[in-house]
């Protein structure tokens, strides 16, 4: 894929910026991970199927951090009690310590999934974890509807025109496919 | 030459060919009482810090910014500041100046609080040269019989009991100095640490607090805002004022007032009322001067607060528009003139390139604004503007009554069907609002309530018309579909009532540090709100209706009071005004937000009778510790409200601020599950005591209102709650969690101590969830926890950060 433009398009970080990909490399990218933790973010409230699609990647193994107010939404499905709440400037901030112990006790994690999170404050958590979850690397992307340059890598941007959310939607579907794990 | 004090006296006789200099006259001796009266008491002997200087405060900051490490989002990854440069900084690289991009945004965090803090600084200092010459230096501050501590940061951080507005000289004196010499360290070669920075940052934010105090302390004692003088509509009784733009009646001559710096606005006002003219011209304002204009004169109305500026000169409705400084469009001049209103700039710091005309023959002026030569002036003394902005206005508004700049139908249905749904105005917009989509509807389906829906969530930028390929104005479009709603935003709000009493401080004290009051809740500052105006009165409603009290200013305070019950009341008409449980309070414009930074002051000395004078460490140490406030700058957006919350953080008091608020590439977090940083001591006796998180934060975002309701309750923790207060924080915080996130907080328990602690209702309930959930034990005959907490409740822990406050330890000793 090209290059993109932000989609908050003044977001320019600077020279290192997060790689337009497939829903396939980072499915790939998912499946090869040590510790994946998917971060959920409250825009996924405004449509069930976002909701049921953190729930099918938390069945690949791959956690779920719920921020903003999300937890509602897997509340209202029967499955608060198998996500974890977290405030996203809280677990930003853990998860750029080693030593933090993570949602289960057992470590820090070494592939973490934006999905559903308010852009700009999206965007300011991930260029957090790209200058300072370095040693070890914690890669970062987003699988939002949004370009995020701060990101390591990023689905493009989805515009409002008629039948892109089901294109994204149907984005989202490959990428839980092709988690192998 | 030796300083003469205490009556001494100095005779001089038979001198020839001797010049002498008298540097500064020095009281005999500083005594309590208010100004004006007898002298009173001696007053407390200087504190240890009196006017601190860089690293006077710093092992205070260390021990904040040990706990509350310093958490940083870079928003840009270069620094671009010398010709080294530019720098990729990416990945905590080091520049060629030797800096990591921590220290560097430890830096830029500091840049922007001497931005904050100049604005406040400069103000504050315009306001006393223009009061000193228009009242003389001997105003005295006296607020009443109900404000006897007049000045708490003044006398916290300078050491002195400001008399007169004179005084201030040497406060702000000081200021500058400090800003000069923090300014210095950004240079590059200088600072290398982020925590030294941020060090810095705190400073900056203190002496930004006492800016605050004094612009606020010289207008209430110039122009008798109200105050602490009982019985005369000051205080908990200050009258309400109309806000929204619903409420200016434009069918009257208008002038519009914009910015912080009120004597200009006071002085229309004057004229006004002396030429007979308050019910012939309509004077409404917007953003803290507009606050402060209702504060001086009672026919002011307040248009709209920052988020709408944009849309009110769009609307045309001002026959004049006078700017004094901050948080003016910089393209303001540009607006008036589409619109036909001339613009008259007040202030040097802001004069948009017009002629400077002050001193110049009022009629010419006129002649020359209402002739439209020239499209405004500049009028740089505040005693001039009155007589100019008015005759101006009732002449344009001749000239203007048939004008109207709201779009026509056709000229609506013309915009919304050129929008080829490119998208770029999403990306162009702060909130990343669909508007392609909103206009489609519109257009397509004649459908305009997507489109007014737009109204209240766009946060008033613009930036959507500067990449629209068809060159739709797009404000101009939203306004319209959301026109009859615009003129229906008619709210109610009580004009700011300036410090809170002695008297009240004295009353609720004690239910604050024992937490049986849960909360201050401090909801200040700017409307770049993530969704809309609503978002602050939610805030507002939800804990005023749970006994918190609700104190507010600026932006946020106008936001709040434009949405009603279903009675057709707002919370200002709904809620008592004074200092106590449920309270909801008007402080004032962004300036009278130090006085929520003196409430708790004066808890610590009133109520806690800590000494004050010069005394800033011991005074933070105990509001960090005891008094459960919380600040919420849920639309916070400038460099003001940088330094305003960083300025709240080192005096102990945490903040929230909305997602946006996240751009300000820091934050201050805790770690509640790292035991080894809540680790404090009980002065009683010295020991060291692990205690929960609270509060666990001094600055962190929501993503959302919903998840920022509990969050800010979390923050109203101390560790010295007594178990009943506690309860009732306990209460609040699962409540509000379980309303707006369908579950538990998931560490409630890391705020119990023992079972008295918890909620009365859920007792049996929660007990069983500590055993089942987190595997403590409960004796269940006695219904007691008997292992789990974190610690157990001791009615005395008398919790402090300061070593030397320990009972029989160093100078601090009780």
């Amino acid at each position: 894929m090209g290059v993109e433009i932000p989609f908050d398009v003044a977001n320019i970080p600077g020279p290192e910026v997060g790689e337009v990909v497939a829903p396939e490399v980072i499915g790939s990218f998912i499946s090869s991970a040590k510790r994946p933790l998917l971060v959920v973010g409250s825009e996924i409230l405004r449509d069930d199927f976002f909701v049921e699609t953190a729930m099918e990647l938390a069945k690949k193994g791959i956690p779920i951090a719920a921020t903003g107010h999300s937890l509602r939404g897997f509340v209202e499905k029967g499955y608060g009690e198998k996500v974890s709440y977290y405030n996203l400037h809280e677990l930003t901030n853990c998860l750029r310590d080693p030593s933090w112990r993570g949602l289960d006790g057992t470590g820090n994690y070494d592939f973490v999934i934006f999905l559903g999170i308010v852009y700009y404050y999206a965007s300011q958590m991930l260029s957090c974890l790209k200058n300072f979850a370095t040693d070890p690397l914690v890669r970062a992307v987003s699988i939002d509807r949004y370009y995020h340059p701060q990101a390591r890598m990023s689905f493009a941007n989805v515009s409002a025109r008629d039948g892109e959310e089901e294109e994204y939607k149907e984005m989202l579907l490959r990428l839980a496919e092709s988690i192998k794990r | 030459m030796e300083e003469l004090k205490k009556g001494g006296i100095f005779e001089i006789s038979d001198l020839k060919n001797v010049r002498i200099s008298i540097g500064e006259i020095v009281e005999a001796g500083e005594k309590e009482g208010r100004a004006g009266e007898g002298e009173g008491k001696e007053r407390e002997p200087m504190g240890p810090h009196p006017m601190p200087r860089i690293a006077t405060l710093r092992d205070w900051d260390f021990k904040l910014l040990n706990r509350y490490k310093p958490f940083y989002a870079p928003l840009c990854d270069m620094c671009c500041l010398c010709t080294y440069g530019k720098c990729d900084l990416t990945g905590n690289k080091k520049g060629a100046c030797g800096i990591r991009m921590d220290a560097q945004h430890g830096r830029i965090v500091l840049l922007a609080c001497l931005v904050g803090c100049s604005a406040h600084c400069g103000h504050g200092r315009h306001l006393l040269h223009d009061m000193i010459k228009k009242f003389g230096r001997d105003v005295p501050i006296d607020f009443g019989p109900e404000v006897d501590i007049e000045a708490p940061l003044t006398r916290l951080v300078c050491g002195i009991k400001p008399r007169t507005i004179g005084d201030y000289e040497k406060v702000f004196n000081y200021i500058e100095e400090q800003i000069v010499q923090l300014a210095d360290a950004l240079h590059t070669g200088q600072e290398g640490s982020y925590l030294d920075f941020e060090s810095k940052a705190l400073h900056m934010g203190m002496l930004d607090s006492l800016n605050k105090e004094a612009a606020d302390i010289i207008q209430i004692a110039c122009y008798k805002m109200p105050s602490g003088f009982t019985g005369v509509g000051d205080g908990p009784d200050v009258p309400l004022v109309d806000v929204g733009i619903g409420t200016i009646e434009t069918e009257k001559p208008v002038i519009i007032v914009i910015g912080h710096n009120v004597p200009p606005a006071a002085d229309i006002g004057d004229y006004l009322t002396e030429k007979g003219l308050e019910e012939v011209v309509e004077l409404g304002g917007i953003c803290c001067t507009s606050i402060d204009t209702t504060r001086v004169y009672k026919k002011a109305k307040i248009a709209s607060a920052l988020g709408r500026q944009l849309r009110v000169l769009r609307a045309g409705i001002a026959d004049v528009v006078v700017v004094d400084e901050q948080c003016i469009r910089a393209d303001v001049l540009e607006l008036c003139q589409k619109t036909h209103s001339p613009l008259i700039a007040t202030n040097d710091k802001a004069m948009h390139g017009l002629v400077d005309r002050t001193d110049d023959d009022p009629d010419k002026i006129v002649a020359d604004l209402v002739s439209e030569r020239v499209p405004g002036v500049v009028i740089l003394e505040p005693d001039q503007v009155g007589e100019v902005a008015v005759r101006t206005a009732l002449e344009m508004d001749r000239k203007r009554r048939k004008l109207s700049f709201i779009l026509t139908d056709a000229e609506f249905k013309h915009w919304v069907g050129e929008c080829i749904q490119c998208g770029g105005c999403t990306l162009a917009c702060p909130n990343g609002l669909r508007i392609g989509e909103a206009n489609k509807s519109a257009a397509a389906l004649g459908d305009t309530k997507p489109l007014a829906d737009l109204f209240d969530l766009c946060v008033g930028c613009g930036r959507c018309e500067q990449v629209c390929k068809k060159h739709i104005p797009i404000v101009d479009v939203i306004t319209k579909a959301a026109y009859p709603q615009v003129k229906a935003e008619k709210g109610r709000m009580r004009i700011g009532r300036g410090p809170v009493w002695d008297s009240e401080i004295r009353e609720v004290g004690a239910p604050i540090v024992l937490g049986t009051i849960p909360g201050i809740i401090a909801p200040i500052g700017c409307g770049n709100y993530p969704n809309g105006t609503k978002d602050a009165w939610l805030i507002v409603k939800e804990f005023a209706e749970r006994n918190y009290i609700v104190t507010l200013t600026g932006c946020m305070a106008i936001d709040a009071a434009l949405w009603k019950d279903e009675d057709g009341k707002t919370l200002y008409e709904q809620h008592h005004g004074g200092f106590d449980a449920g309270g909801v309070l008007n402080i004032g414009s962004c300036v009278s937000n130090a006085h929520i930074h003196d409430a708790a002051i004066k808890v610590a000395s009133i109520f806690a009778g800590r000494p004050l004078r010069g005394n800033y460490e011991e005074i933070a140490d105990y509001i960090l510790s005891r008094v459960g406030a919380c600040g919420v700058a849920w639309g916070a957006m400038s460099q003001k409200a940088a330094s305003i919350a960083t300025g709240f953080n080192r005096l102990g008091v945490p903040a929230v601020v909305g997602p946006h608020g996240a751009k300000y590439r820091r934050a201050f977090l805790g770690r509640a599950d790292r035991s080894e940083d809540w680790r404090i001591i009980d002065a009683t006796d010295g020991s060291e005591v692990f205690v929960e998180p609270g509060p666990q934060h001094l600055l962190v975002a929501c993503e959302t209102v919903e998840e920022a309701l509990p969050m800010i309750a979390k923050l109203c923790f101390r560790p010295s709650d007594t178990d009943r207060g506690r309860s009732i924080k306990l209460t609040h915080y699962i409540d509000l969690s379980q309303k707006y996130l369908s579950a538990y907080p998931p560490d409630w328990h890391l705020f119990v101590r023992t079972a008295s602690d918890l909620p009365i209702a859920a007792k049996g309930e929660l007990l069983k969830k500590l055993e089942d959930e987190q595997g403590w034990v409960v004796d269940w005959k006695t219904k007691k926890i008997k292992e789990g907490p974190i610690r157990g409740y001791n009615p005395s822990f008398n919790p402090t950060n300061l070593e030397r406050l320990v009972r029989g330890r160093g100078k601090g000793k009780k």
